[in-house]
């Protein structure tokens, strides 16, 4: 007959000075897991939340990114009257050229500086990423402003809201400087949690000029359904006269993933280390544990209650002890969800926004690790309960 | 029997309980050496011994955006300047690899002697780079990673410029911070671009160190309301621009010190508690024999610093092992990490992370012996 659960939980809780630091160690190796993971979870979910699947996206061959791809005019020429791509009421093609120039700006911390990423926007652009949207902003006293998008022709940028809480002169109405330019913020936009969260957004052609560019970086392509995509594709792809890689734009942000990678890396080596420290504390206070209750173990057996039975005891109670750490480890590392953060991307080699995504599944990972702490903790410390010979176990004080 | 050994022959009757103390202590000291060292690398690079005299001129707007040519001859006439050569990054893949996997500069071979003056090579070598359009040279690191041999020819493919070029292997260059990179001729990549006339930056080798801020100056001063604005800056200042860009990922790195730093106090303490909760009576017996309050948290005081250093001994040493002996983890990213370097400093701030806490978790138990009468000690069972 098995011990009762119970009889485990009201240990745990009746030593609970003994407990509450093993208990504290799991929570903060759960905490830790889930924060980290969940940032690299956050990036991850950025790439994928990007992109539209009617969208066809269009770069140079051999370019990792869109700010490193040419696109020269002849070949947009050439690209946009193509039969598969869509076209609005008025007849014309769905079709962006896109100019993605990397700017150097001052953060709000008045310290330093990091690269941010203008794209330069067809009119139809806005049609072909509807996840973009316009929000209302604050203008530098703070008050509350209706933003607008840029007018085609004038040196205005809408930006991120979310860039805007990290660089000087984002307000609505403020003008900053680039290469000996002006250029004026006349609205905040929200990319729902995309990689366009990370962007400010102008006219192409006045980006083009700004920026001395002769060429786009790249097409973005609206087609009627998933067939013509894949005609549409294997035409730019087949075509010799074209260096041009296409792809659904889906796919291209997935791939998107550098970034997150050394975060996960660094979420495992961490969440390892800590946790052998924390086998130790749970080694140390289940030893203790039996130490102290090697006469109620006595009694145990003497009631006819067997080795094993006492060995799966103490693992359970070890087992215990993790989950109210993870448990607390979760509750500790929830209040960071939907916090916004940023770092350098790999890919665009500028500010990348992004969120603390602590999803069921994280929650769920650093429930097994610390009952596996609890686990290995609890093992040694059992089978010693279980050894136990029953006289002396009876006979100790 | 002296205090001492008292205290030693304590702290060790539990064996079992001194040792997972020692090694729990000891992983957490391991790891917060570990991501000190990790903060360091991203926060204060290594610095280069010709740093002092080098400039780094970019354009204005970002470091995307490439510079005219014709910038070279107004800024070799500033006094001051000894050398300039282009630096454009090439961003090459090489073979079949998903990402880069060390850097590329298009330079000019006759400069890069004065430039990078800790570099050291054989004069056969460099006098072979010069002669050769197509020749190159790499950091030792790179070239024992893939086993480039000088006179081995390698094909990579840019991500920046539609160009995948051939380069043959002209020497092999060791004694830099970073022994990684590879240089090669600017023309070689002018001439493949078909003359574009535009390079990434320009490096600036100054004659003192005192000329520096002047030629900054003057360099910036001189493309101001020019078409390419620069941005001209020390080596370090370069630097340190570009790692301040990681943003918030080292406040995370932080926190995650102070947590790492906050269950090694967990450790210990849990560990005091125990100990003091069992010797208890003991304890009583001492205060009745006529110890005073101050021995006995003493001797508590003692054996929790005890445990607590010889804990960060051991972390730290495996640390100095692992990273200093080992190169451990530049093995293990595969080269992210160059130096990897744990400082006397940083050992310093782990030893006396361990010191406070170990001081810390004493203070609990203290007081409980303290607060305790004799009798109710003597009571005591458990």
């Amino acid at each position: 007959m098995p011990l009762p659960i119970k009889y485990n939980l009201r240990n745990v809780f009746v030593r609970w000075r003994a407990t509450t630091a093993t208990v504290l160690c799991i929570a903060l190796v759960v905490a830790v897991y889930v924060l980290v993971q969940s940032l690299a979870v956050g990036l991850e979910k950025c790439s994928q939340n990007t992109g539209d699947p009617r969208n066809v996206l269009v770069v140079r061959k051999g370019a990792t990114a869109e700010s490193s791809s040419q696109v020269t005019r002849e070949q947009f020429r050439a690209l946009q009257y193509m039969p598969q791509i869509a076209r609005d009421e008025a007849g014309r093609p769905l079709v962006s050229a896109d100019v993605l120039v990397m700017i150097t700006l001052p953060r709000r911390d008045g310290k330093s500086e990091a690269n941010v990423l203008v794209r330069g926007v067809s009119p139809t652009g806005f049609k072909l990423r509807p996840q973009v949207k316009l929000v209302n902003g604050l203008d530098s006293r703070g008050s509350n402003v209706v933003s607008r998008w840029f007018v085609p022709g004038k040196r205005e940028v809408v930006v991120s809201r979310r860039l805007a809480a990290r660089f000087v002169n984002f307000n609505i109405g403020d003008v900053f400087q680039t290469g000996g330019h002006t250029l004026k913020v006349v609205g905040w936009f929200d990319g729902g949690n995309s990689a366009f969260d990370s962007e400010v957004w102008m006219d192409t052609e006045e980006a083009r000029a700004l920026f001395n560019r002769q060429h786009y970086s790249s097409l973005l392509m609206r087609v009627a359904n998933p067939d013509a995509a894949r005609a549409l594709i294997a035409r730019i792809e087949s075509d010799k006269r074209w260096p041009l890689r296409a792809e659904p734009e889906v796919e291209y942000y997935s791939a998107q993933t550098r970034t997150a990678l050394p975060i996960r890396i660094l979420g495992d080596f961490l969440a390892t280390a800590m946790s052998i420290g924390a086998i130790f504390a749970a080694m140390n206070t289940m030893y203790a544990a039996v130490g102290a209750r090697t006469r109620e173990i006595g009694t145990l057996r003497v009631l006819g209650y067997r080795r094993r039975t006492i060995l799966l005891s103490f693992i359970i109670e070890g087992a215990i002890l993790a989950v109210i750490g993870g448990i607390l480890g979760c509750l500790l590392a929830l209040p960071m969800h939907g916090y916004s953060t940023a770092t350098i991307g790999f890919e665009t080699f500028s500010e990348t926004v992004f969120q603390f995504r602590i999803t069921p599944q994280l929650a769920l990972e650093g429930m097994i690790f610390a009952v596996l702490v609890g686990v290995a903790g609890s093992f040694l410390p059992a089978m010693r309960a279980a050894r136990l010979p029953v006289l002396a176990a009876l006979r100790s004080v | 029997m002296t205090a001492a050994s008292f205290i030693i022959k304590n702290a060790f009757r539990n064996k079992r309980r001194a040792v997972l103390t020692v090694l729990g202590v000891s992983v957490s000291v391991f790891l917060l050496v570990t991501l000190l060292v990790a903060l360091r690398e991203v926060t204060i690079p290594p610095e280069d011994v010709g740093a002092s005299l080098r400039v780094v001129v970019r354009n204005k707007i970002s470091l995307g955006n490439l510079l005219p040519a014709r910038q070279r001859t107004i800024i070799e006439r500033i006094p001051g300047v000894v050398a300039v050569s282009p630096f454009t990054w090439f961003g090459g893949k090489f073979k079949n690899e998903e990402g880069m996997t060390f850097a590329q500069f298009a330079v000019d071979p006759a400069k890069i002697r004065v430039l990078f003056a800790e570099a050291k090579m054989s004069d056969a070598e460099y006098k072979a780079f010069e002669a050769d359009r197509t020749a190159c040279i790499i950091g030792k690191l790179t070239a024992e990673k893939y086993g480039l041999k000088i006179g081995d020819r390698l094909m990579l493919e840019s991500t920046v410029f539609p160009l995948t070029l051939e380069f043959k292997v002209a020497g092999i260059y060791e004694g830099t911070t970073d022994d990684r990179n590879m240089l090669f001729h600017h023309q070689y990549l002018e001439e493949a671009m078909g003359g574009f006339g535009l390079v990434g930056m320009w490096w600036v080798r100054v004659r003192l160190p005192e000329d520096m801020p002047r030629v900054v100056d003057a360099i910036n001063r001189a493309f101001a309301n020019t078409s390419a604005e620069v941005r001209a800056e020390t080596e370090r200042a370069f630097q340190l621009n570009i790692v301040s860009m990681w943003a918030n990922i080292k406040i995370l790195v932080g926190s995650i010190c102070s947590v790492v730093a906050f269950t090694l106090l967990l450790v210990t303490a849990s560990t005091m508690s125990m100990t003091i909760r069992e010797r208890f009576r003991e304890l009583a017996i001492l205060k009745a024999l006529g110890y005073r309050r101050h021995d006995l948290f003493a001797f508590i005081l003692a054996e929790s610093f005890g445990l607590a250093m010889a804990g960060a001994a051991l972390g730290i040493g495996a640390a100095w092992v692992a990273y200093m002996e080992c190169n451990a983890m530049q093995v293990l990213t595969g080269g992210v990490f160059v130096s990897f370097e744990v400082t006397p400093r940083i050992i310093a701030t782990a030893a006396s992370v361990a010191a406070v806490l170990g001081i810390v978790a004493a203070i609990a138990p203290g007081i409980a012996v303290a607060r305790a009468s004799v009798a109710e000690g003597l009571r005591t069972l458990d």
